[in-house]
């Protein structure tokens, strides 16, 4: 891509572990511009890596497909015969054709629109116009299945991932991706409403998601939507009162929480009381979750409200309402995919109102994202000329100045101040899935999440 | 200048649009072109407050999500109202929205972007006492920064209400020709 504007340089392991310097929190602006690195993180984060598909609501019926992306790599997921979800690459074995053109739909089987080559919905190669005469019946069928890429799920979350030495998504996740994705189901089951929002930012998709951990640009970037009436800033950024939970792989979770004495007298509460305070609470008060919320999110993580990120792309919001995947689509640009999660079996009108409100926080339209885009696209551009590419980024805030707590399930967080902590702890990891040539080397050579002063 | 005035007299009527007598139909085809040029004009000259001027009360914009689908899930092309839109607003919504444009903190539109609002086929589709159901097509064009442009184009379904010598915008559907985005934000008014 032209605008990747330094290509071609085949980046060995100590230069891109210099990239990074978790000390000072010295950021090289390559990694956001570079094409080389870009292409070496489709193949060692992307590929590697477990990538969020789509929500088990998405795929009722057998036959109900969506495409989906591992990095650039198209998938299908689509519920069989049998009711269970396969994930296949959406290329033909013959020539290499999409199969599927629509980003969603239902299908008996995949039929190919180049030759008519037909797949059943399990990837099975089922039928090839003239197998008999113009193969001669010596194509071995059975060995040209499509590709199938494999896939886990936590809590109906399906993700896959290209590697089939990467870790069981359980693992993968640990207890900081299991706690972000908790905060989903935290008030019950949860079902996506239909529409994905889909656009294109020209930005870095490490910028997209760096910002979601960042809770100093909101009083200053959405200042507007603050004017508007939409948001009340100062009633929800809690910017003394922070937790930001670091986990392996690069999994973190950060943003507001609620202090220990608040979840106390929470904790003493039955589920009808909460139920109660809950309703009665104005948005702006801590989150009051269910007692089965603790199983979900751990006894540290239910005093979340920040942003988690499922290393490496997917956002979820403090709400738990709203999921985002930022798709790389080359060095400067990021596809984002929101999607929107409802209490399943809400009653219709409640869900008209969430769905209403939602609808206008995220999302090109979102009163919210309007001016995230446009920051993520200038720091982009603007910083990678010759000269700015140089000059690095300062990722120091609160460095040295927070002690580690690790809760009795495991769990590793800070608290205090505004900080950068989920920014450094996401461009450690990123040196470290980068520095790493297979699963076995970053499984032996990852940080485990830190303790003592950070 | 009688036949006119009388022409519009009985547009507000209980006269169908099927039944109108031609000069009445190329007079309110007139009306209602003049009012939409006005309208775009308006929001072209980034003069939003005045725009809202000329919206409903129980005004209804809503911008549901285009996919791709194949012939035989075309009735899932769009989402339907109650699930996702990108533009799902109410008069409190849209007054947010220009708000927001006027806060000086709108950092997306400062500096802001030069957009051109086309409105053309303009077909009215109903007359229902005071109401008037149009279609048209539209593109909207923006110019943002140095090089930023994008091109929205679709087909929307207006109402307008008779507002004594003009009208009032009671309803917006916009279905845009696109699926994915390929722009930074919708930072602005359709």
């Amino acid at each position: 891509m032209a605008d990747g504007a330094q290509s071609g340089h085949a980046w060995d392991r100590v230069e891109i572990q210099s990239l990074f310097d978790p000390a000072t929190g010295w950021l090289d602006r390559r990694v956001l511009s570079d094409e080389a690195l870009y292409q070496l993180e489709l193949e060692r984060i992307f590929a590697r890596g477990w990538n969020f598909m789509c929500h088990e609501s998405q795929l009722k019926e057998p036959g109900e497909y969506l495409v989906s992306y591992i990095g650039e790599d198209q998938v299908i997921v689509v519920r069989g015969e049998d009711g269970k979800v396969n994930a296949l690459l959406n290329t033909c074995r013959h020539r290499g054709n999409a199969l599927c053109r629509a980003e969603q739909g239902r299908a008996k089987s995949f039929i190919c629109s180049y030759h008519g080559w037909n797949y059943a919905l399990d990837g099975r190669l089922i039928g090839v116009p003239g197998q008999k005469t113009f193969y001669h019946d010596d194509l071995d069928r059975s060995r040209l299945g499509l590709a199938r890429v494999r896939l886990e799920s936590y809590l109906g979350f399906y993700f896959a991932t290209l590697a089939e030495d990467a870790p069981s998504l359980h693992d993968y996740l640990g207890a900081t991706g299991r706690t972000g994705i908790g905060m989903v189901c935290a008030h019950g089951e949860v079902e996506v409403v239909e529409g994905i929002q889909k656009n294109v930012i020209d930005c870095n998709w490490k910028i997209a998601v760096d910002n979601l951990f960042d809770w100093y640009h909101v009083p200053y970037s959405h200042a507007s939507a603050n004017t508007a009436g939409f948001i009340e800033i100062a009633r929800i950024q809690h910017p003394r009162n922070q937790m930001v939970m670091l986990g392996e792989y690069g999994h973190a979770i950060g943003g507001p929480g609620i202090p220990r004495e608040a979840q106390d007298e929470i904790d003493r509460m039955s589920d009808e009381e909460r139920a109660m305070a809950s309703r009665a609470a104005p948005q702006t008060a801590p989150r009051i979750r269910p007692r089965s919320a603790t199983d979900l999110m751990g006894q540290a993580g239910v005093r979340s409200e920040g942003h988690p990120n499922i290393f490496p792309n997917l956002w979820i919001t403090i709400s738990g309402n709203q999921i985002c995947l930022r798709l790389p689509r080359g060095p400067s640009h990021t596809e984002l995919w929101w999607f929107t999660l409802v209490p399943k079996g809400a009653p219709p009108e409640a869900k008209r109102e969430m769905v209403r409100r939602l609808s206008h926080v995220f999302g090109p339209a979102g009163l919210l994202e309007q001016d995230d885009g446009e920051n993520w696209s200038q720091s982009t551009r603007a910083a990678r000329g010759v000269a700015s590419r140089k000059l690095g980024q300062t990722l120091q805030m609160g460095l040295g100045h927070d002690r580690v707590v690790t809760s009795e399930a495991g769990e590793h967080y800070v608290e205090g101040l505004i900080s950068e902590h989920g920014q450094r702890w996401l461009y450690r990891a990123w040196t470290e899935w980068m520095a790493a040539p297979d699963w076995a080397d970053l499984k032996a050579n990852h940080s485990l999440p830190p303790t003592g002063v950070i | 200048m009688d036949t006119l005035d009388r022409s519009r007299a009985t547009t507000t009527t209980t006269t169908t649009w099927a039944e109108m007598p031609l000069l009445q139909r190329v007079v309110l085809q007139y009306e209602v072109e003049q009012f939409l040029y006005a309208e775009a004009a308006l929001l072209d000259a980034r003069r939003y407050r005045d725009w809202l001027n000329l919206v409903a009360d129980d005004i209804e914009y809503w911008m549901p999500i285009r996919r791709t689908v194949t012939n035989s899930d075309l009735d899932r092309e769009f989402t339907k109202p109650g699930e996702i839109a990108f533009f799902d607003d109410d008069r409190a919504y849209l007054e947010m929205r220009v708000k927001k444009l006027e806060a000086g903190s709108a950092w997306s539109e400062d500096p802001p972007s030069r957009s051109r609002h086309f409105v053309n086929n303009v077909r009215i589709l109903d007359v229902a006492g005071d109401e008037i159901t149009l279609e048209a097509c539209f593109h909207l064009y923006r110019s943002r920064l140095e090089a930023d442009t994008d091109s929205w184009i679709g087909r929307r379904v207006d109402v307008l209400r008779r507002a004594g010598d003009s009208f009032r915008l009671v309803k917006r559907h916009l279905f845009l020709d696109h699926t994915v985005i390929h722009s930074t934000n919708f930072s602005t008014i359709f």
